[in-house]
């Protein structure tokens, strides 16, 4: 094994946070390094110094003994350093072949070879098996298909070293196999590899090294055959967490939410019923219609056909404004996008849904909100110093229980979560799994839409599965595992078809 | 479940035409039925004459745009390059030589806009702003605010050729029937193309693109995206200095205010054309349909005989209009690409 990389002693300031403290860290050739940590630990800055987005203020990278000067984007590239980002960092309006090429373009002097670069894109996207035009507008790509774009991006770099910054997060199963299998051909090719994530169970899969962070310094870099999950998990959070879902399955109450042969654009025929009391789980592949579903039951998407029943009562035509005066809260995958205003301070996020009953006659009054904020600040444990603190400050797992807050104070006693944990490191996810044992505890039902299959399992009473836009099958959380869940998500619509009729 | 297939590749082309292209066409054919000699080979002349000023500088405001910027100094810029390029005609200077210095100046103010958005980072809605004041304000000074005329010297034959047709076909006695090409409109298919073909063919539009998506992304991919968006504004001022040029020539003399409320209708039209002003989307095709329809409404209105300040309103109404016509596409190409 040859090493390619190396960090030495790296530190990193930013005004107020210590981002970087003496990290080093060391990459081969032909290895997966797998970096974990919660948000924050400084995994993302440290691999910014390495794309030359940022500059360390101490120590040295060194790439094949030599030491790396003056690193910036256009440098690290011709040192064939490459990254995937978990944001997307393609431009939708340019063909495939203009996106691979983006800032590499092969040219006859000023202008654009645009022949030889489809050739080589069509070329690059067979030998990994993406069957998709080069001349394609990327807009109309999958997201799958847009992600394997910017590994192929890497590859026609000739890239000595990939960043890949959790690439799976919005990937399907079949899809994250695909990828794992561009990884392994990666890794014979003798390409370096540091990989990030919060899916723990992938890193066994995949990994050679692990190195866990924290507080922006290195904890332990081990073997991973020489790893199991507890100590690695010990390792993110600091202490040991004894155990990751809570739940304390209860004596079920009334239906609070049905969803009665609810078809759509994307689905069909789809019945749901959530009672107060439990935590439905409602599984599936990515794309399998599961979060329009819920979305198109609180109003916010139309629905062709169907019902839907709140507490046994009828709601015409669902809307977000009639849903949520009658109990039921949303709380959208895309919390930063759809779930806060993340300019406004946790007071303001907390109470916007409730100001009509709580300042009768539009006169808004501050300190019964303070007060009631407060008290849900604390009962939720959301840890801030003051609830005047902007929510963009606020980290993912933090962020999620503003909004949560948001909705107890309106009273709310139905909740669907779209993905409640997407991007919300271990030590939070274990308390918002803590807080919706709770709030089941306290007599709510919640619909949980999760891709994250131990999640689902970990805290469902029951678990419905969805595949390609139909209900394929339901399990108590007795009958399920893993392996029928999977099966039932992958399952064809005319088996779904049959086994529709008894579920 | 998802499949390798990309699913725009079988789409209807119709579908991917600039909205403006069915604007144009709408009220063309509107305009043609309604306003009495509006379908006559002079009219459709004088249209096009007179829309390539706002085509050229279309073409600029929807590179600026793309990139996710805005150039609100164009009017002032023409305006002060007319009135150099008049100026130094008026002291006998060469011609070359006088659109050479009007060029540069419009290129320097791009410059200096260009280098105000990326090295200061003030905004290019607040940055363009202030130069369009500075420059209408050199343009006034230098003028002394009245139009500037100049002796035909030796040289005055390159602005004849210039100003004159290049086809003249005449259909009858009255000024209506004659058809005719004038070399400016030569000039500015000319200009357009060469900005067209930079645009295609060139790093210059897969840039323009990526920086108005996402500069972060472009500066990622190794483009040097400061350089480039100073570039593109300083294209942007030497276009606006073309533009000039052919206000220039048309009027045979130069008027301090002729760029007065152009960027206005430039940004019009680039809107019309399907640019949308946060960037990332839109094309050059789109703006110069949006400049078009823009004349066919104002040359209609004027031929019923409605008052020119009236044509400001419709104008206005057209931008509105343009805006709304951009999100109902947006929505129905999301609703395609759903079914699919």
């Amino acid at each position: 094994m040859t090493k390619i990389l190396e960090f030495q002693h790296i530190s990193k300031s930013f005004p107020g946070v210590k981002a970087l403290d003496d990290v080093s860290v060391d990459l081969n050739a032909g290895e997966v390094h797998v970096i974990v940590g919660e948000n924050g630990a400084g995994k993302s800055t440290l691999m910014k110094l390495l794309s030359g987005a940022y500059t360390a203020d101490g120590g040295q990278m060194l790439l094949e003994g030599k030491p790396i000067l003056h690193n910036n984007p256009q440098l690290s590239e011709q040192l064939g350093i490459a990254m995937i980002y978990q944001e997307l960092t393609i431009v939708p309006e340019l063909s495939v072949a203009n996106n691979i090429f983006l800032g590499h373009e092969i040219r006859w002097g000023i202008f654009l070879d645009r022949k030889s670069m489809e050739a080589r894109t069509e070329e690059l996207l067979t030998s990994i098996g993406v069957n998709v035009s080069p001349r394609t507008l990327v807009k109309n790509l999958s997201i799958a298909n847009q992600q394997m774009i910017e590994i192929i991006k890497a590859l026609s770099k000739n890239a000595k070293i990939i960043v890949f910054d959790e690439p799976t997060s919005s990937l399907t199963n079949t899809e994250i196999g695909e990828l794992f299998r561009i990884i392994a051909a990666l890794k014979a090719k003798g390409v370096g590899m540091f990989y990030i994530s919060h899916r723990l169970e992938e890193i066994f899969e995949i990994g050679d090294r692990v190195t866990i962070m924290r507080d922006g310094r290195k904890i332990t870099t081990s073997n991973i055959a020489n790893s199991t999950l507890d100590q690695i998990v010990e390792g993110i959070a600091g202490r040991r967490i004894d155990k990751v879902y809570t739940r304390t399955y209860l004596e079920k109450g009334d239906v609070a939410l049905a969803i009665n042969n609810l078809c759509g654009e994307r689905f069909k025929n789809i019945n749901i019923e959530v009672r107060a009391g439990e935590i439905v789980g409602l599984a599936g592949l990515v794309g399998s219609g599961r979060s329009e579903v819920a979305r198109a039951a609180y109003g916010i998407d139309p629905y062709s056909q169907g019902e839907v029943f709140v507490k046994g009562e009828k709601i015409p035509k669902a809307t977000p404004q009639r849903m949520s005066a009658k109990g039921v809260a949303f709380l959208p995958e895309n919390r930063k996008r759809e779930g806060l205003a993340l300019s406004l301070p946790i007071r303001e996020n907390a109470v916007v849904s409730a100001l009509q009953w709580l300042n009768p006659g539009g006169v808004i009054r501050r300190h019964k909100e303070r007060k009631l904020v407060q008290s849900f600040v604390d009962s939720l444990g959301i840890s801030t110093p003051t609830i005047e603190k902007l929510t963009n400050f606020l980290s993912g797992g933090t962020q999620q229980k503003v909004v949560l807050a948001k909705w107890l104070v309106t009273q709310a006693h139905t909740f669907i979560f779209d993905e409640p944990t997407r991007g919300i490191d271990v030590g939070s996810k274990t308390s918002i799994y803590s807080l919706m044992d709770e709030l089941v505890g306290r007599g709510a039902g919640i619909l949980m839409i999760s891709s994250e299959l131990p999640e689902v399992l970990g805290m469902s009473d029951r678990i419905y599965i969805m595949a390609q836009g139909r209900i394929a099958g339901e399990l108590t959380k007795d009958e399920a595992d893993q392996m029928k869940i999977i099966q039932l998500a992958f399952s064809q619509s005319e088996t779904t078809g049959e086994k529709g009729g008894a579920a | 479940m998802s499949t390798a297939k990309g699913n725009g590749q079988g789409r209807l082309c119709l579908l991917d035409l600039p909205n403006s292209v069915f604007a144009f066409l709408l009220v063309f054919i509107l305009a043609s039925v309604l306003a009495p000699h509006f379908f006559s080979p002079g009219n459709l002349s004088t249209l096009l004459l007179q829309a390539s000023i706002l085509i050229i500088l279309s073409i600029a405001m929807s590179l600026v745009v793309i990139s996710g910027g805005i150039d609100l100094s164009m009017g002032g810029v023409l305006s002060m390059c007319g009135v150099i390029m008049a100026l130094c005609l008026r002291s006998g200077m060469h011609v070359l030589a006088a659109i050479l210095v009007g060029v540069v100046s419009g290129a320097m103010f791009g410059l200096l806009n260009g280098l105000c958005v990326t090295c200061m980072k003030v905004p290019p809605f607040i940055a363009t702003f202030g130069s369009m004041g500075i420059a209408q304000s050199i343009a006034n000074t230098l003028s002394g605010k009245r139009t500037i005329y100049w002796e035909g010297g030796s040289h005055s034959a390159i602005l004849d050729f210039l100003g004159g047709n290049v086809i003249r076909v005449q259909f009858g006695i009255e000024a209506s029937t004659i058809f005719y090409v004038p070399f400016l409109v030569v000039l500015t298919a000319v200009v357009v193309g060469i900005v067209i073909f930079l645009f295609k063919r060139t790093v210059l539009g897969a840039y323009t693109y990526a920086i108005g998506e996402n500069e972060e992304i472009a500066r990622l991919c190794g483009i040097a995206t400061r350089t480039w968006t100073v570039l593109l504004y300083i294209i942007s001022g030497m276009l606006a200095s073309l533009a000039a040029l052919l206000v220039l020539i048309r009027t045979n003399s130069m008027q301090p205010t002729s760029g007065e409320w152009l960027e206005f209708q430039a940004v019009v039209a680039a809107v019309l054309g399907g640019n949308a002003l946060e960037g990332g989307k839109g094309s050059l095709y789109g703006a110069i349909f949006g400049a078009l329809t823009l004349y066919v409404v104002r040359s209609a209105l004027s031929l019923k005989g409605i008052d020119t300040s009236a044509t400001m309103v419709v104008i206005g109404g057209v931008l509105v209009v343009g805006m709304m016509l951009n999100e109902l596409a947006a929505r129905h190409e999301k609703k395609l690409l759903g079914k699919m």
